[in-house]
């Protein structure tokens, strides 16, 4: 395991890369992003977006099974895994571009920023930039990630 | 069909009732088994030790749970277009099996485009359990203009 002092501002690691089917963009729409250009390919033609997009909470979602699964996949290589927490929340998050059936995104995650918490001494704040990069190495999905990860014990 | 709320309808500082949304442990569990599968999300006994003391929905859950009363309670009575992001987003408190959520979304800000004839409405979606605010997500949702 490793603690708050051993990451390093600026480390950067693949995620994984991700298929999004129609099916499935389906069905996470009608349980909780109920609006036509989620829901109903040829409906959506209609639209703006001229197809179906997936619902930009559901590339947030694939962005967390990834990552849980990227830290399973380091745990079993061996790499010492972070003491990570909860998470308190996120900022900057965007959908710079409409994702849709049959597209394979990269996502990735790198470290921005660690702070201290005065009201936590035993824990920190680490901050991350998180972008997912569509075929030809757009970005199509980012957002500031924070998570509270345990400090190494002070030696009295 | 009544008449559709437009960009203009979102006037700074109006707030909208989104409604509730009856939380299930069977539906916490169905969200982390596909998307987050960390232990405080899906196993009860592991959950009592962890950080947050109990079993509890992923932050990510919520989210989604808060496009839903968005979709319902505005966007789709409106003429939505779609998002361009989430300029933040606070998980303030666990959200547990059994509760009931609701949600108030406040117009914080609503900016037309230079170009198309849409606007971008910024919402602060306060989202509540039966006693306490669990959740504040900002949303930005396209709404089209009134012809």
């Amino acid at each position: 395991m490793s603690w708050w002092e051993d990451i390093e501002i600026g480390a950067r690691r693949e995620l994984g890369i991700y298929t999004f089917t129609e099916e499935e963009i389906i069905r996470f729409a009608r349980k909780y992003d109920p609006q036509i250009f989620h829901l109903d390919p040829e409906a959506a033609k209609q639209t703006m977006f001229g197809g179906l997009i997936a619902s930009g909470w559901h590339t947030a979602a694939i962005w967390m099974k990834l990552a849980i699964e990227s830290r399973k996949k380091e745990t079993a290589a061996g790499n010492p895994l972070q003491r990570a927490g909860v998470s308190p929340g996120f900022s900057d998050l965007k959908w710079l571009k409409p994702v849709r059936p049959g597209m394979t995104l990269t996502f990735t995650n790198e470290v921005a920023n660690k702070v201290e918490l005065k009201s936590r001494p035993d824990m920190g704040l680490v901050e991350s930039r998180n972008e997912a990069r569509d075929q030809n190495g757009e970005v199509v999905f980012s957002f500031i990630g924070k998570g509270f990860v345990q400090r190494r014990p002070k030696e009295d | 069909m009544s008449e559709r709320l437009h960009f203009e309808d979102f006037t700074l500082g109006r707030v909208f009732d989104c409604g509730t949304y009856a939380v299930t442990k069977e539906e916490i569990f169905e969200f982390a088994r596909e998307f987050d599968p960390q232990p405080h999300h899906l196993d009860e006994e592991a959950a009592k030790h962890s950080m947050l003391k109990g079993l509890s929905a992923s932050g990510w859950h919520v989210c989604a749970i808060a496009m839903r009363m968005l979709a319902d309670g505005i966007l789709n009575k409106a003429v939505g277009l779609g998002g361009v992001g989430s300029r933040e987003a606070r998980w303030m408190k666990p959200v547990r099996p059994g509760d009931t959520l609701r949600m108030e979304a406040e117009v914080m800000e609503a900016r037309p485009s230079a170009s198309k004839p849409v606007g971008f409405v910024t919402f602060d979606c306060r989202v509540f359990n039966q006693t306490e605010q669990v959740a504040m997500i900002s949303m930005t949702p396209i709404i089209g203009r009134r012809a």
